[in-house]
């Protein structure tokens, strides 16, 4: 990294890297909303087992026909089986055990280890692809405020333009067309899902340019840059996090989906993919398909209780 | 207003003939060809596989220049012929208008079931807020928004169809749409697309009630002598829905596009969304072109829409 | 105290439940509104005169406001505890409302046709046409211009003062025997101020209507009221008729208000104040609430609430300086 962008970085996250105390004011403020803690919590938690939980579990992509469907521990699954030589059926009872907590799917292949790694993707996918996403939004939205004029209007059609595009199906579209890998699933949502940020942010930052301070800062000869960088990117920061924190579960959520149709990356496995196969063995295995999904659930309550919590914090009004 | 709508219309054709301009360059320059699934049917027979192909290209035009073709099947677009389904060997618009009911059906009812209960739920968690009806409503809500759809469809039919037998785990086209069976059978999809949508209109429904509830006029009201049901029936109510009309047409797109896309899949119902995912896979271009253009069409139609109505629900906005 | 008296007010409280703590809006306030007269409350801001009026009707957000003891009674009835039903039947027919700000008092999306005739359908049993037409004469009384014009406009198409006319309109359309005018004049300009103090003048003498004028301007109090009733910190520290308040006040804060207005003929160059802040209504100070700002504080006003007592026939005041020659 450029000296350069370092600089420009440490202006955008100006307030807060400057200024603790109002960090501090502001973490004070989240804690008293339990909901958002408990959201933080469980993100970090989710984030630990992202990064380290591979170390520890089996191989999630390892078959094993031995053991396929096997029910959690205390559970059990009856199975017949076709004797060929008596030529009848036996029936089989299958019980889970300690070897794989959260029981198999139908290929054998351990679903805690599947879980961990589909933690290790959602995050993957939707903090990269919403740091994409807000980065550009933001970008957009204050240059369009900022400028004004044609630019705006150009911008502000454009955005129109994409927002009105059928974002799953070309979602859909892309990944048939050019393959499914997590690449070009982050890409394609990352560059298609700043249309809010950018209007968000433009009115936002439309409105702190006609306060004072700007006019101020403009009656000291301070160049465009400078007031976009030092004064209106700082300013709209705050609602850049709360965007952000809020856009993260609908991104995991459409990566989900994407896997759960068949088109997610196949050299990994995420809970879209698990829940793929859940999907074709619901009476024979419902927990092929029931843990991945809370999983998801969990962690799309988790962003939003987060989001909302910061949300109101950074809200002056907000009484708390 | 009419030379707004005017200008609104001609910019809704402008925007709908750039997705479908997208659409069909992204089908075409993909790695397969609509053609495919002949070729596979007289490779089995032992032709020549090559010389086949491109006497069935040349027929279709298929062979010609990228452009050429857009441009060909633009003009027979615009005399009305939506194209040929190479994968259903039927015409375009065949095909599409024995499956759009599917979807249609699917939609309006979710959307109903969706405005109905949501905006009741917030009316009544805003007017009875801090008891325990509002606070059970606060949960629902967020647990509504947070869990994915196509998950809830997955965890009803498993617990309706497959344990408690209640419903067929599959969408059954015998019955005719103007059926109790058929509506029956619509209850879980209804649910699985609609309890999202449902959740946040809760939210929005009850914070915009309270936001209200606290304006002056209220007051003003209830100094009328006017009961506690008209104060908040009318007066807070009218205003507190006008930002709900522009979040519920919000809400169709992504709907239209995403969620009932993905409900279809799931249930099996062999609506518009099943088709475009099949010719997706099938790349039969015609088809996904066709049915992206008339969702597009449909979505800034409802905006417009939206836009006219608005005018009458806030006397304030004024299109000129 | 009177047998005219039309409404009489009698120890009202009203208290706010925050959760940060009560807050004593109204702390005990006594007056009788008298048949044709014009009683005016005065203050500072946050003194508790809004809440007061809000009270009269009992239109105070509740929770968590709560009209914690006192009565107020009109035609027999206390209206501090009688059946919300029938306080609704009283509130727009026989005591009307004015609210300080037109903009945001009026509601955006109904026109102001509609909002009247929605008041007179309330009351009143006429149909639609009849109700129209009262509606027109209303208008028309509060001359405002091409009156059927606007009936059908919304109030962001009106300009301030027709707002606060149409408001006005609104409140008489069930020919009130209260109306009770909360700053009526502080959002509109000066211009407008002065049609709106003629309007409410001429209802005052020919409608033969009782006006409760709430206001922070000693010189409207001049213009328009009969008596006068100084309120502190949730309290009346003064009641007497307006020209005995102006020319011979006796509360030392009354006092303190009748100088701070800017006198046109004076050759001083600073306008004078009344030193400190209005109390905290959450902490009110011991015994009267005006001893830390009151230039003439003795011993006994630290730690002895005085009581409103007459010191005339038709004066009171509540202050330590006034032995009680009442008794």
């Amino acid at each position: 990294m450029t000296s350069k962008s370092i600089s420009v970085l440490r202006k955008i996250a100006g307030p807060f890297y400057v200024n603790r105390r109002l960090l501090g004011y502001y973490w004070e403020r989240l804690q008293k909303n339990k909901l958002s803690i408990a959201g933080l919590g469980f993100i970090l938690f989710l984030a630990i087992v992202g990064i380290f939980g591979p170390l520890f579990t089996q191989d999630p992509t390892k078959a094993d026909l031995e053991v396929p469907n096997m029910p959690p521990p205390g559970f059990t699954r009856q199975e017949s089986i076709y004797n060929i030589k008596t030529n009848d059926f036996t029936n089989r009872t299958i019980e889970g055990g300690l070897t794989h907590p959260l029981g198999t799917d139908s290929k054998g292949r351990d679903m805690l280890a599947m879980l961990v790694s589909g933690a290790r993707i959602s995050l993957f996918v939707g903090l990269l692809a919403t740091g994409i996403a807000v980065f550009l939004g933001t970008f957009i939205g204050v240059l369009s405020a900022y400028l004004g004029g044609w630019v705006d209007n150009a911008l502000m059609r454009f955005t129109d333009i994409m927002m009105t595009f059928p974002f799953f199906l070309l979602l859909v579209l892309i990944v048939f067309i050019f393959g499914s890998s997590l690449a070009i699933i982050v890409l394609v949502i990352g560059l298609t899902g700043w249309t809010g940020a950018a209007r968000l942010i433009r009115s936002e930052a439309l409105s702190l340019r006609t306060r004072d301070f700007i006019t101020a800062s403009k009656a000291l000869g301070a160049s465009d840059t400078r007031i976009m960088f030092n004064h209106l990117i700082p300013n709209v920061i705050s609602l850049v996090i709360v965007m952000a924190s809020l856009s993260i579960p609908g991104v995991i959520m459409a990566e989900a989906a994407l896997s759960f149709i068949g088109l997610g990356d196949p050299t990994s496995t995420s809970w879209g993919t698990i829940l793929n196969a859940g999907q074709h063995s619901l009476e024979t295995a419902w927990w092929v398909a029931v843990e991945p999904g809370i999983m998801l659930f969990l962690t799309v309550l988790a962003f939003n209780f987060f989001g909302d919590g910061l949300r109101d914090a950074f809200d002056p009004k907000a009484s708390i | 207003m009419r030379n707004y709508i005017i200008k609104r219309l001609f910019y809704s054709v402008i925007i709908a003939w750039g997705i479908l301009t997208v659409t069909f360059v992204l089908l075409r320059i993909g790695p397969t060809s609509p053609v495919d699934r002949y070729i596979l049917n007289i490779a089995a027979k032992g032709q020549n596989v090559e010389s086949v192909k491109q006497a069935i290209e040349a027929r279709y035009g298929l062979d010609k220049p990228l452009i050429e073709q857009y441009f060909t099947y633009l003009g027979n677009l615009l005399q009305g012929n939506w194209g040929w389904s190479f994968s259903t060997s039927m015409p375009v618009l065949e095909l599409i208008g024995s499956h759009w009911i599917y979807s249609f059906q699917l939609i309006l009812l979710a959307t109903i079931f969706a405005i109905v209960l949501g905006i009741s739920i917030g009316m009544l968690s805003a007017v009875k807020q801090n008891t325990k009806f509002d606070y059970a409503a606060s949960i629902f809500s967020f647990i509504g928004i947070s869990i994915p759809g196509f998950w809830l469809g997955l965890m009803l039919i498993l617990v309706f169809a497959v344990q408690l037998g209640i419903f067929k785990t599959y969408y059954d086209t015998n019955y005719p749409i103007w059926s109790l069976e058929n509506l029956k059978q619509l209850i879980l999809p209804v649910m699985a697309l609609g309890i999202g949508e449902l959740a946040g209109y809760v939210r929005y429904t009850r914070s915009a009630m309270l936001d209200n509830l606290r304006k002056e006029f209220v007051t003003t009201a209830r100094a009328k002598g006017l009961s506690e049901r008209t104060v908040i029936g009318k007066h807070v109510f009218r205003n507190a829905i006008l930002p709900l009309v522009t979040i519920i047409m919000f809400d169709l797109g992504s709907i239209v596009f995403g969620g009932a896309y993905l409900t279809e899949i799931v249930f099996g119902i062999p609506g518009l969304g099943q088709v475009s995912f099949n010719a997706i896979f099938a790349n039969d271009y015609a088809v996904v072109v066709a049915i992206t253009l008339i969702g597009t069409f449909l979505v800034l139609l409802l905006n417009l829409g939206t836009d006219v109505v608005y005018t009458y629900l806030d006397p304030r906005i004024r299109y000129d | 105290m009177n047998s005219e008296a039309l409404l009489e007010v009698k120890n009202l409280k009203t208290w706010f439940f925050t959760r940060r703590g009560i807050v004593k809006a109204v702390n005990g306030v006594d007056f009788a509104l008298r048949r044709g007269e014009c009683l005016c409350l005065v203050g500072e801001s946050g003194c508790g005169k809004s809440v007061t009026a809000l009270s009269l009707l009992r239109l105070f957000d509740s929770p968590p406001g709560k009209i914690v003891e006192g009565e107020i009674i009109y035609q027999g009835i206390d209206l501090a505890r009688c059946p919300i039903g029938h306080l609704r039947q009283i509130r727009g027919k026989d005591i009307a409302m004015v609210f300080q700000n037109a903009q945001s008092a009026l509601n955006p999306i109904f026109t102001i046709g509609d909002q009247i005739i929605e008041q007179i359908n309330t009351h009143l049993d006429l149909n639609r046409e009849q109700a129209l037409e009262k509606a027109r004469m209303l208008l028309d009384k509060m001359r405002i211009p091409e009156v059927d014009r606007a009936l059908t406009q919304y109030p962001h198409q009106m300009s301030g003062g027709m707002k606060q006319r149409a408001m006005i309109a609104m409140s008489l359309s069930c020919d009130p025997c209260i109306l009770i005018a909360d700053e009526p004049t502080t959002a509109v300009d000066v211009t407008i101020r002065a049609q709106i103090m003629n309007i409410l003048q001429e209802l005052k003498r020919n409608r033969d209507m009782s006006i409760i004028f709430i206001t922070h301007d000693l010189s409207l109090v001049r213009e328009i009221g009969d008596r006068a009733a100084v309120i502190y910190g949730g309290r009346i520290v003064e009641i007497a008729p307006v020209e005995r308040i102006l020319n011979k006040p006796a509360h030392p804060y009354t006092r303190g208000l009748i100088s701070c207005l800017p006198d046109v003929s004076s050759e001083s160059k600073r306008l004078p104040s009344i030193e400190g802040n209005t109390p905290n209504p959450m902490d009110m100070p011991s015994g009267c609430p005006f001893h830390p700002r009151c230039n003439r504080v003795m011993d006994v006003c630290r730690s002895v609430l005085p009581e409103l007592m007459n010191i005339l026939d038709v004066h009171a005041v509540a202050c330590h300086l006034h032995p009680n020659l009442g008794k």
